[in-house]
């Protein structure tokens, strides 16, 4: 959180030189910025080879293409890229950032591109549900929406932050938690990647969560060009075929 | 041998001893990723961004170190000027650079120095990438350091080689260059050294700008594979190896000043 702070801070001082493009300002460089955090599976990250892939660096790729612009990837710390976004340092982010009231008076959201929930993950035997949360350590992953939502649940104990996923299940499994509180897919990677099936179950979902990928605030060009292009890529069957890839199903909202 | 074929065999010696330390550390960190249970290809590719983190952290040491020395020679002199429009600047520099988090220095480096540049300079966002944003944090935040080393070095010297140098005839600025500095720099090397080995360990703050130095691609490998506590041993294992290696160069230096000033 001080961190988050620091940076938010620092920005303050630069905010009135931002500089944002616009979809013209875009087309003429024929290269479009696309912002990710690069440490978030299966959704963005850096594979065996070393190299940036993920659910959303596909469909980044594909609404780009569709835009008929070339994608450079950037990638940031998770919680300050919106905060770069604004300041113009990439074009739109696409980091799994769940639609929230807050964020969405510091950005402009387009249409989801996938749903999803926070899940409760516990050891064997451990709390299951929200109401068996009461009393109980749960852990984050710092500046996430399952942070907010964890501090809402009425009871628990204690909520902990970390700076990382993989840290909060690392606490987990040592019991220094009793819970530990994320994406439901990155659970599911979690415990595919380390082998854990016999170790931890997943309990019930907290919320449920609408992600979308973002836009400097009022760039109104872009944001309708990424709309139309995701679009496009779910009539066409080019989605339904990247999500099955990554998940074994279609992800996006119903 | 004549000395200048010395120095070129030291020279090729040191940069093949640069890229086999890397290429060998790649080896072992494969080797200890395999054995800790990771697959085949997660292994090697491990291995492969860790001993690129690594020497990314070692290059942006040294060349940060480089010149913060240069930094910290001048402003540790203008902090000791008589004229107070040289004294202002460096006493204003080092209050400010010592008393401010390095972390905060390099998160300015990078998110509001090329916003604050943008009307003098308008690529400077393009420029000032995550390594160069690092590089200039930490040259300045070690050359304030330095700064006050190098300020104590000169005030070592006792008043008695400035009165005998002025009575020669010299210059002040000729003083300072040819009596004053060759002795007191040979006093600071111990300190100084100290410096850049804690600036090593500092460089892995450059992590929050997403520079891939040793301990973001180390927190990269964890977030793909949830395997904390193999992969932070690794990191802190190379840190130690890294900091002994420049120990062991910044050691001989030490030895060979302290001859040559007998």
């Amino acid at each position: 959180m001080k961190r988050w702070l620091i940076v938010l801070g620092l920005l303050g001082l630069a905010v009135g030189f931002a500089q944002v493009r616009t979809l013209d300002q875009i087309r003429r460089s024929g290269e479009i910025r696309i912002g990710t955090e690069g440490e978030f599976p299966p959704f963005n990250y850096f594979d065996e080879k070393n190299q940036l892939v993920g659910f959303e660096i596909d469909l980044g790729n594909a609404i780009a293409k569709k835009l008929g612009l070339k994608p450079v990837w950037i990638t940031q710390a998770f919680d300050s890229l919106l905060i770069q976004l604004n300041q113009g340092r990439f074009d739109f982010v696409i980091a799994s950032h769940g639609i929230t009231e807050e964020r969405a008076k510091a950005v402009d959201f387009s249409d989801p591109h996938y749903c999803t929930g926070g899940i409760i993950v516990s050891k064997k035997g451990g709390p299951k549900t929200a109401k068996e949360l009461r009393g109980k350590v749960v852990g984050v992953q710092i500046g996430t929406t399952y942070m907010e939502a964890a501090q809402k649940i009425p009871g628990i104990k204690q909520v902990r932050t970390y700076q990382k996923d993989p840290d909060a299940l690392q606490d987990l499994l040592s019991g220094r938690l009793d819970a530990w509180i994320t994406d439901r897919f990155v659970a599911k990677e979690a415990i595919k990647e380390r082998k854990l099936e016999n170790t931890l179950q997943l309990g019930e979902l907290v919320f449920q969560e609408r992600v979308a990928m973002a836009v400097a605030k009022g760039n109104k060009s872009l944001l309708q060009a990424l709309n139309q292009a995701l679009a496009d890529l779910m009539k066409d069957g080019t989605y339904a075929q990247i999500s099955k890839k990554w998940f074994g199903e279609d992800v996006r909202c119903k | 041998m004549p000395s200048w074929l010395r120095v070129f065999v030291f020279l090729a010696l040191l940069l093949g001893g640069y890229f086999g330390l890397f290429a060998l550390l790649g080896v072992v960190l494969e080797r200890y990723f395999l054995l800790t249970g990771f697959g085949p290809d997660r292994a090697a590719s491990a291995a492969q961004a860790m001993a690129l983190g690594a020497e990314i952290t070692l290059k942006l040491t040294l060349i940060s170190g480089l010149a913060g020395l240069v930094i910290g020679v001048f402003a540790g002199m203008f902090r000791l000027s008589r004229r107070l429009w040289v004294r202002l600047p460096a006493s204003f520099y080092i209050w400010v650079t010592r008393g401010t988090p390095l972390l905060v220095q390099i998160l300015f480096a990078y998110n509001a120095l090329p916003l604050l540049l943008k009307p003098l300079w308008p690529e400077a966002q393009q420029v000032l990438t995550p390594y160069w944003a690092a590089f200039i944090a930490l040259s300045f935040n070690v050359g304030a350091y330095n700064a006050e080393v190098v300020r104590a070095g000169i005030q070592a010297i006792p008043k008695g080689q400035w009165e005998a140098a002025w009575s020669l005839g010299l210059s002040p600025a000729d003083t300072m260059r040819f009596v004053i500095l060759p002795q007191a720099l040979r006093i600071v090397v111990p300190p100084l050294v100290n410096n850049v080995v804690a600036l090593l360990k500092d460089s892995s703050l450059a992590s929050v700008i997403a520079l891939t130095e040793l301990a973001l691609s180390g927190q990269r490998i964890i977030s793909a594979t949830f395997r904390p506590v193999e992969v932070y041993l690794a990191v802190a294992a190379i840190y130690l190896l890294l900091t002994t290696v420049l120990t062991f160069f910044t050691n001989l230096l030490e030895r060979r000043l302290q001859v040559a000033g007998r």
